[in-house]
């Protein structure tokens, strides 16, 4: 190895807290020591990543408080150091880190609200494109319609939550103490970034879910309102629930484009 | 192939960083900025709000492409799909020049997100100037380097740093984009003096200035860019330029926004205090 490979492995080592063997590269000078000088970096190298998470998370953070918050921070640094030159990545593991490490995986509210975090920093930048609208489907020929496949928005992003993670977001974003973290059953919501570029989420019904879940698979129309039978226990309904939301995935802007057979 | 070496940005004057809080002052009221700089990074993303405004904003304003983690000293491999994102961003942008940090900030796949010092060696001059001619090969774009400012030195290092710029530029053709904020910052933490610095450095070496602010902390300083430019940098900018022919200036904020007036007041600041023929960019 060169000595600048060598230095280079030991300001890694040195920030990831493996080891100290830098400071024996840090040449002396007046003032500070070289244990002083390497630890610059090092606190430097926590409370940027600190702040990251602080940002891209910050009802997460109001949740836990600032002790715990601190300790996921130093249990998902430790595991999961930034591979990414892009700090928009860093925290893209949180959820999966809260979901899997304890004492955080005791309560799966909390990997929900991350997950929901993360959902909307994705909305927020997603690629720009062309909103379906009533008029570009009414020219889709009516024997292809079995066959056409819709495409959501890309910013729209779909979540299934087992625990009160968006209700407890909320109360937590306006200064209010989250709900209890229990549902009675799950909720499901879009989020997705709006025509005028405000990032927002909604409630669906399970149904509602189903369906755009299907088309977010790429399944053709005919696969999405078999879907919706099943759910319904009979294909006439089915197929009306799902033109209903057809047109209030139209008029709310959360369709993309389509594509014909 | 050599593409710094013939291939000087044009003076355009008087700029700032271009920060999102900043993005819709900017539109509505059209301020008397030469050019604006973005960071790299936070347009390597498909579209949304930055690119919704970067792309009112560039209609009226040359952009600067300024990157913070392309870790052009690390010893491991080019990152490709950071250059392959870089180059997308740069042929959306059109930027008027592109600038990264003479620094390593990962190996591998660990990213500090740190701009860590090299020593300055011979060994790493080489490697400097080979790594510059595959990323400019690669991008088909210059690329400007920004010191960086430091707190410690290595035992290693050969030479000072600033006869470390001034050879990779008589090596490689490189050019600077010159702190004066980092020189001043690293000039506390180093005891040398910021004029020798300055002086060392050859004004066709340079492409553009930044001005920025900094936290003191007694023992040290910490280049925070955070606070407003300090006097001691305002003297040393009016100083270093005094003698020199226009160089683009910026004034560079990232954290603790003020108004955005405060921002232009710095800005006329250092209108104010460089040569009259550092006024206009006709």
């Amino acid at each position: 190895m060169t000595d600048l490979a060598r230095i280079q492995q030991a300001f890694m080592a040195l920030l990831n807290g493996t080891d100290q063997d830098l400071i024996n590269h840090i040449a002396p000078q007046p003032g500070l020591d070289a244990e002083h000088r390497a630890l610059i970096y090092q606190n430097a190298y926590r409370i940027r990543l600190t702040k990251v998470l602080e940002q891209d998370h910050e009802m997460l953070g109001r949740y836990l408080g600032d002790d715990l918050f601190d300790d996921m921070v130093t249990g998902y640094l430790a595991q999961y150091p930034s591979n990414d030159p892009s700090l928009r990545h860093f925290g893209d593991k949180l959820p999966h880190f809260l979901a899997t490490q304890l004492p955080f995986s005791e309560h799966g509210i909390l990997s929900e609200i991350a997950l929901f975090e993360r959902l909307l920093l994705q909305a927020f930048d997603a690629p720009d494109t062309k909103r379906l609208a009533l008029s570009d489907i009414q020219q889709i020929p009516a024997d292809l319609w079995p066959n056409v496949v819709f495409s959501l928005h890309p910013s729209a992003r779909l979540l299934r939550c087992q625990f009160a993670a968006i209700e407890s977001w909320q109360a937590l974003k306006h200064g209010n103490p989250p709900p209890s973290p229990e549902l009675e059953s799950e909720h499901f919501w879009l989020v997705i970034r709006e025509a005028d570029l405000r990032t927002a989420f909604h409630p669906l019904s399970q149904h509602e879910y189903q369906c755009l879940q299907s088309m977010e698979r790429g399944l053709p129309f005919s696969f999405v309102c078999e879907a919706a039978a099943n759910i319904h226990q009979d294909a006439e309904s089915g197929a009306l629930a799902v033109m209903q939301l057809l047109q209030k995935a139209l008029t709310a802007n959360w369709l993309g484009d389509y594509q014909l057979p | 192939m050599d593409l710094t070496l013939n291939t000087s940005p044009p003076y355009l004057g008087f700029g700032l960083g271009l920060r999102t809080c900043y993005f819709e002052d900017i539109i509505d009221s059209q301020p008397e900025v030469d050019w604006f700089e973005i960071i790299s990074e936070n347009y390597f993303v498909e579209g949304g709000k930055p690119w919704h405004y970067l792309d009112q904003i560039k209609e009226r304003y040359p952009i600067a492409m300024h990157g913070v983690s392309m870790s052009i000293g690390s010893t491991t491999e080019v990152n490709f799909d950071y250059l392959r994102d870089l180059k997308r961003t740069i042929a959306r942008i059109r930027p008027v020049w592109v600038s990264d940090h003479l620094c390593f900030s990962s190996i591998g796949d660990f990213n500090s997100h740190d701009l860590l010092p090299l020593p300055y060696t011979e060994e790493a001059l080489t490697h400097l100037c080979d790594r510059l001619r595959i990323i400019q090969d690669y991008l088909e774009h210059p690329l400007i380097l920004e010191n960086v400012s430091s707190y410690l030195t290595y035992h290693q290092s050969q030479m000072t740093e600033w006869d470390f710029l001034a050879s990779l530029h008589q090596q490689s053709g490189c050019q600077f984009l010159l702190d004066i904020n980092n020189v001043y910052v690293s000039a506390r933490n180093h005891g040398f003096d910021a004029m020798d610095y300055l002086n060392a450095i050859p004004q066709q070496a340079v492409a553009q200035i930044h001005l920025a602010g900094h936290s003191d902390f007694g023992s040290h300083i910490v280049d925070t860019h955070d606070q407003p430019v300090c006097d001691a940098v305002w003297q040393l900018f009016q100083r270093y330029a005094q003698s020199r022919l226009p160089i683009n200036t910026m004034i560079e904020r990232d954290d603790n926004f003020p108004p955005f007036d405060s921002l232009m007041a710095e800005l006329n600041q250092a209108r104010k205090l460089a040569p009259l023929n550092w006024s206009s960019n006709d």
